[in-house]
């Protein structure tokens, strides 16, 4: 155990035990453990009044007015402490701590927030780092966009809209647009005029300012075998070669925004919902990126940032909203929204607009004289998986 | 229930109260929060019962492109104007003497050089077959009746009956403009060459080289 006492280690295959060589209870439900002593002196000495959450901070002495470089020292030992000298994975599991030492840790992280609270509204900082700090402040305590009014609504696109300019200089439009009353959206996808040229799929990555890194998409295109049916488990989405190829049909996939979607049960913030026009959206800043929805959705319909998404600068879609293509962030989960920034003032989203065979069919399914309903009632139409009930609002045809 | 709290509680009343309880919770509980449609379908039908209309117009999108209304069976939309795209149109700025004239004289650079008829086999379709030399402004059906250059629609619509039933519904032929009223569809033309009806392979717009490491 590199002759460090543990308190707690994950330490799931070892059969050595755990020793506490330097004679410390492990646990320490006495609360008092020697070993730790010096540096819960040093941490409760100096940053002041820590103490009385815990209950029994013996140092008593706690100073109630800080130096700066105090507060500066304090705060650095609270929030790494002996961290500083291990990396990666050891410095979140190889750590001593015990009740008092948490709870300590916990009120210093406490001050340092509060010092950055102050210095937001201090009279040296400046005004870009105010406004930016202020900014950042009210966007970590919004609450859930669903459960937002209009003017609060109003008021994050506008933070977000201000926050980008601050940032980069730049100025992005962001929309809040309501999905409207009569309109429920669907779609038609016609497999007969589909011949794999992926111009759809271009189109929605710089529509929607996905990850050039990892290459996000949201649709994929599968080359099917003809006389095989829908066999996704030989299909190829990834093909280069030309096309349509000999003896192949193609058929896209993506969101199908389904009208009972077992992605915004699975849940847990409720981050993703659908909307009253049948759109499936996320909540990109409520979203904690447990992925439960992408394992629930059996569409493969999801996608997950595993890194900071990155767009470049001349290529950001600058016009937004908020549920949309506005620009995400690591650790959230984003998916095709049928274009919202287009479809709500009445544009089709960009796949319909790019498909240059005209395989791809958007509209009003509540409209009895919309070509989407036209096709529903006219065509042989069916779904995926339709015997899972999920109903989704996307149809597949053929000539 | 009532006559069940008259009397003395015994403890078989009681198994029956608790019994009732719960199934008339169950019964409750089952009831579909919001949604009490069984289907989409279902869902659809019912709602678009009430449809008043919407204040969503794609008019705006539609551009700066000269656009005719049509009526085509029962859907009236808009096409885009023809003529005014026709590199040549009228023809008979220089079609102003028989074909076989135009033909022998000698020193006027050719007209019409690179068009090849690639559509249906000779046995099927030639020149004449849309086109007439004494109607050399527009186009000529089955029949011999006049097709505006405009409703070229209505010469493919002779042979392409189930090709022109789907246009005619929106099921083929991209729309221009949004999703939303007013409707306004390609026509044959704007994606087919008459002259060289089917499209072309190439190459995918893109290949994805994430994919093929992470699939590794």
């Amino acid at each position: 155990m590199g002759g460090i006492g543990k308190y707690f280690k994950l330490n799931l295959n070892s059969t050595t035990k755990q020793k506490s060589s330097n004679g410390c209870g492990c646990g320490s439900t006495s609360g008092g453990c020697n070993s730790n002593t010096k540096e819960v002196v040093a941490v409760t000495s100096s940053s002041c009044g820590c103490g009385n959450p815990s209950g029994g901070c013996n140092s008593g002495a706690s100073k109630e007015e800080l130096n700066e470089k105090e507060f500066f020292k304090a705060a650095v030992d609270a929030s790494i402490g002996d961290e500083r000298t291990k990396d990666g994975f050891d410095q979140v599991f190889d750590v001593k701590m015990d009740r008092r030492s948490a709870f300590k840790k916990l009120t210093a992280s406490l001050l340092i927030g509060a010092g950055a609270v102050s210095s937001c509204t201090s009279v040296i900082a400046g005004d870009d780092t105010k406004e930016k700090a202020q900014i950042d402040w009210e966007e970590q305590f919004k609450g859930n966009y669903k459960l937002m009014s209009d003017d609060e609504k109003t008021g994050t696109v506008d933070r977000l809209v201000r926050s980008y300019q601050l940032r980069t200089g730049k100025t992005i439009s962001m929309s809040s647009k309501n999905a409207e009353e009569d309109v429920l959206f669907g779609y038609a996808f016609n497999i007969s005029k589909c011949r794999g040229y992926m111009d759809c799929v271009t189109a929605c990555v710089e529509e929607n300012n996905q990850d050039r890194n990892s290459q996000m998409q949201y649709i994929r295109i599968h080359e099917m075998k003809d006389g095989k049916g829908f066999n996704f488990n030989e299909a190829d989405d990834n093909y280069y070669h030309e096309v349509p190829a000999e003896g192949h049909f193609y058929m896209g996939t993506q969101c199908f925004h389904c009208d009972n979607p077992p992605c915004v049960d699975v849940c847990p913030v409720q981050a993703t919902w659908r909307e009253d026009d049948g759109l499936v959206v996320i909540d990109y800043d409520w979203c904690v990126g447990c992925r439960y929805c992408m394992a629930a959705c059996p569409y493969d319909g999801r996608r997950f940032n595993w890194s900071k998404p990155t767009v470049p600068e001349e290529e950001v879609n600058k016009n937004q909203h908020y549920l949309g293509n506005r620009m995400r962030k690591k650790g959230v989960m984003e998916k095709c929204t049928f274009c919202v920034q287009r479809s709500r003032v009445g544009k089709n989203p960009a796949c319909v607009e790019a498909c240059p065979t005209g395989a791809r069919i958007f509209g009003n399914l509540l409209d009895p004289d919309s070509t989407i309903r036209w096709v529903l009632e006219n065509k042989k139409v069916f779904r995926l998986k339709e015997d899972l009930g999920t109903e989704p609002k996307f149809w597949y045809f053929m000539d | 229930m009532e006559f069940l709290l008259d009397k003395k509680m015994s403890n078989k009343n009681y198994i029956i109260i608790i019994a009732t309880v719960f199934l008339s919770m169950s019964i409750f509980s089952c009831k579909h929060h919001g949604d009490e449609y069984h289907s989409i379908t279902d869902k659809i039908e019912a709602e678009s019962k009430n449809y008043h209309g919407t204040s969503i117009s794609s008019e705006a999108y539609l551009g700066d492109e000269k656009m005719i209304e049509v009526t085509v069976g029962e859907e009236t939309f808009l096409i885009p104007e023809r003529k005014s795209q026709i590199k040549s149109y009228a023809c008979t700025e220089c079609h102003s003497k028989p074909l076989n004239e135009l033909q022998s004289t000698q020193g006027i650079k050719k007209a019409h050089w690179d068009i090849t008829l690639n559509h249906a086999d000779q046995n099927t379709m030639n020149c004449i077959t849309c086109h007439n030399e004494k109607e050399i402004d527009n186009l000529t059906s089955l029949t011999g009746t006049t097709i505006d250059f405009n409703k070229s629609y209505q010469l493919c619509a002779q042979c392409h009956t189930k090709q022109a039933d789907d246009w005619e519904g929106g099921a083929h032929g991209k729309r221009i403009g949004g999703w939303a009223p007013p409707r306004a569809s390609m026509t044959c033309v704007n994606c087919h060459n008459p002259h060289k009806p089917h499209f072309e392979s190439k190459w995918p717009a893109r290949f994805n080289t994430q994919k093929i490491k992470e699939r590794k």
